[in-house]
């Protein structure tokens, strides 16, 4: 008894991503909910699962967005607005579908961060220990971890740049993108102001408002529906907790062991290697993630990825096209939905002018965590 | 004197004697009495092992990794910017999160030898900081 290719996505609904102050984060949702449900050809009493992830910037309550679309779904179940998580809602949906708990399921992201935007002011003596020190933001973390790995590997800001270059040549190329037709340079990139040493500006995602929906059914449901199914293969999780007493050097995945983990489960259960990967959407919240996950997932090896992006292997004309939209950094940052939707939008060759020929199989990862939490790294495998 | 506009650590009943002994200026890890590991915030070892106990640390460490805000992300820090947020990767093993004080920012690298100093910041709480050793001893 396998899941591989038991269930798979039927729609994709996307509102528009930049500043959107005159919609409500529900309003949003709502908006992407029906836009999915059009997309798959499904009607809304098809509806029986709805998870969903309030993104940055918050404001999304619980089921208004289904009573607003009309939906009346028996099953809800909030996820946490952390980078890992829209995997880890893949899993969850098909994991209440095996049980008989529903057999259509929506997940909604919905973000308001460019509108409302968000402010960390815990109150003057409240309690937070890394806020005690000044650290706030994940931003941070990624600093660090760009610290650590030019210590460990030597690491160029022109390097980091040209992960965010890459990313924006294709976000450039895309209508719906944020950063449609707006260039970046190395020379904007190395005058950009610094956010947290060694980051800058560019380094960090989009801070945007928008909502993206996803309709995940059973394969067999996805055939009477007005798309080409996009079948859900494989994917794997796993967390840093066991490393966080033994060896911290694993805290924020500094290492990788647990990408590596979530990648080894994933390519386990949809029975490819990394050689039938023809596109990956990889989770860029920030421009070191992607270069450490290249490393920890086995594309390149340990300090070989600022080479390997700067060579244009990302490209869609490289050796591994990579994050095809522009993704967190160019197109628009919906958390792991952000991945998500253009892993289904390529094997269905709706990628427009960044669609890769032919490509059939697609890695999808996601990245989060906290301080406190050590991190989670999830990894889900796409074919048509 | 103006009320300490930052937020402060969170004292919980796990990590209380790591806060109580700083108020004291001493640095102290919870070590595990069955293999050794140590954390600073009271938790329980993965080793299944006997009972963990707090324990007095050396005090020293080496700067694991740090970064150095140049935006304020809570308006209590505005004024402190640019400002280092530092892993100190303790002799005994734990990582601490913490701020690099006595050099400048600049002067700050990977593996920098480092010993605590206690920064008093009310009446009830000290945050355990470091600064750079010019030699280590033992």
């Amino acid at each position: 008894m396998t899941i591989r290719n038991k269930y798979a996505f039927a729609g994709v609904g996307l509102t528009r991503l930049g500043k959107v102050p005159e919609m409500t984060p529900d309003e949003l949702a709502t908006q992407a909910i029906c836009l999915a449900l059009e997309d798959a050809g499904l009607k809304k009493d098809e509806v029986d699962g709805y998870f969903y992830q309030p993104g940055i910037g918050g404001g999304l309550s619980d089921t208004m967005p289904l009573q607003m679309a009309g939906i009346q779904a028996p099953l809800v179940w909030q996820a946490p607005s952390l980078g890992s998580y829209a995997l880890v809602m893949v899993a969850q949906a098909i994991g209440a579908m095996e049980a008989g708990l529903c057999r259509t399921c929506v997940l909604v992201h919905a973000a308001s961060a460019a509108s409302r935007r968000p402010v960390m002011s815990g109150p003057p003596g409240s309690g937070n220990t890394p806020g005690a020190y000044g650290w706030y933001g994940p931003g941070a973390t990624a600093a660090c971890m760009a610290r650590r790995y030019q210590h460990l590997y030597g690491l160029t800001r022109e390097q980091l740049g040209s992960v965010a270059l890459t990313l924006r040549e294709y976000s450039n190329r895309r209508p719906e993108a944020i950063m449609y037709e707006k260039k970046l340079t190395m020379d904007d990139y190395l005058n950009a102001r610094m956010v947290i040493e060694p980051l800058c500006l560019y380094d960090f995602c989009l801070v945007n408002d928008g909502a993206a929906a996803l309709v995940l059914t059973t394969a067999e449901r996805t055939r009477a529906g007005r798309k080409r199914p996009v079948y859900v293969m494989g994917y794997g999780v796993d967390h840093s907790l066991r490393e966080m007493g033994g060896a911290p050097e694993a805290i924020h995945h500094f290492d990788g062991f647990v990408t590596a983990r979530a990648g080894e489960q994933a390519f386990r259960m949809a029975g490819v290697s990394l050689e039938d990967i023809d596109v990956a959407e990889l989770y860029d919240a920030f421009t070191i993630f992607l270069l450490s996950q290249l490393e920890s997932y086995g594309i390149c090896k340990k300090g070989e990825a600022g080479d390997f992006v700067a060579a244009g292997n990302l490209r869609r004309d490289g050796r591994f096209p990579s994050n095809t939209s522009g993704t967190g950094l160019s197109w628009g940052y919906l958390m792991g939905f952000t991945q998500l939707t253009e892993g289904i939008r390529q094997m269905r060759g709706e990628g427009g002018d960044c669609q890769v020929e032919g490509a059939e199989v697609c890695l999808v990862t996601g990245l989060g965590g906290t301080v406190e939490n050590g991190s989670a790294a999830t990894c889900c495998i796409l074919g048509k | 004197m103006a009320e300490y506009q930052k937020q402060l650590p969170a004292v919980t009943a796990s990590n209380r004697p790591f806060w109580e002994a700083a108020r004291r200026h001493e640095l102290v890890v919870y070590r595990c009495a069955g293999c050794g590991a140590c954390n600073t915030t009271g938790a329980g070892c993965t080793c299944d092992g006997p009972e963990s106990a707090w324990v007095e640390a050396r005090g020293r460490g080496q700067v694991f990794t740090f970064c150095v805000y140049r935006q304020a992300f809570h308006p209590a820090w505005q004024g402190d910017i640019p400002y280092n947020v530092a892993y100190v990767k303790l002799d005994e093993g734990p990582l601490l999160i913490t701020n690099i004080v006595g050099c400048g920012n600049e002067d700050i690298y990977i593996s920098m030898p480092v010993e605590v100093v206690f920064e008093d910041i009310s009446g009830q709480i000290s945050l355990p900081k470091f600064r750079p050793v010019k030699v280590i001893d033992g």
